[in-house]
């Protein structure tokens, strides 16, 4: 965290400023830090896209003493924005079925919400997100190259 | 551009494995002339289940395509496989 961030961060906590007011002035620190290298920023925005999703498994427990299982997993973006498309052609009462086993289980998802508009929106997030799960030995990466 | 080349390696544990390539652009060229009989019979089949037949053919394609650049890598004690699309 730099200086001016604390400073504005001490002023928020003190009452000396709004919670809006801290927005903003945070909202400006960073479009100034950014506006220097605004165009180089830009073109590695456009560049980061991310081109494949890499999940990555260590798994140390279970073992037959030769070693840890391991598994490592490359998926491009374009397959599944394909099996996106894909689930778009599912028949309705399918998709329902499915829907319905996915709640049994659980998983609170509706198939028929996702659509290739809202991956588009998801990949774009998911160009800086890493889920990394570590747990009794066995690890979880999962992340956009 | 749909994946042209699959490889696929195996090694079981303390054993000498092997890597095999397959060129999938002559799987393509001998799968094309069934691909053709069988594309009006698809077409068929997917109007009767009231499915764009190009929609679907769309997506089938984007599928083939998109499966260039898979990577799947999987080792315990026991075996390593692994299978890559490019």
């Amino acid at each position: 965290m730099n200086e001016e961030r604390r400073r504005i961060l001490e002023m928020l906590s003190t009452g000396k400023i709004t919670t809006e007011e801290a927005d903003r002035l945070l909202a400006a620190l960073g479009s100034q830090q950014m506006g220097g290298s605004a165009a180089a920023t830009s073109e590695s925005a456009v560049k980061a896209a991310p081109k494949y999703l890499r999940v990555m498994v260590e798994d140390h427990r279970e073992g037959t003493g030769k070693g840890p299982t391991q598994v490592n997993v490359r998926v491009p973006m374009q397959l599944l924005r394909a099996g996106v498309r894909l689930a778009g052609l599912i028949p309705q009462s399918a998709l329902n079925q499915a829907n319905e086993a996915m709640h049994e289980k659980g998983v609170l998802l509706d198939l028929g919400q996702i659509k290739p508009e809202n991956l588009e929106e998801l990949v774009n997030e998911l160009r800086d997100l890493t889920v990394d799960v570590d747990d009794n030995g066995t690890k979880v990466k999962v992340y956009c190259e | 551009m749909i994946p042209l080349m699959l490889v696929v390696g195996i090694r079981p544990y303390n054993r000498r494995g092997f890597r095999l390539w397959i060129p999938l652009f002559l799987v393509w060229l001998l799968l094309l002339p069934l691909v053709l009989v069988l594309l009006p019979l698809a077409f068929l089949v997917l109007l009767l289940i009231r499915v764009n037949p190009f929609r679907a053919f769309l997506t089938g394609w984007q599928i083939l395509a998109g499966m260039k650049g898979t990577h799947i890598e999987v080792q315990d004690g026991k075996a390593w496989v692994l299978v890559r699309i490019f």
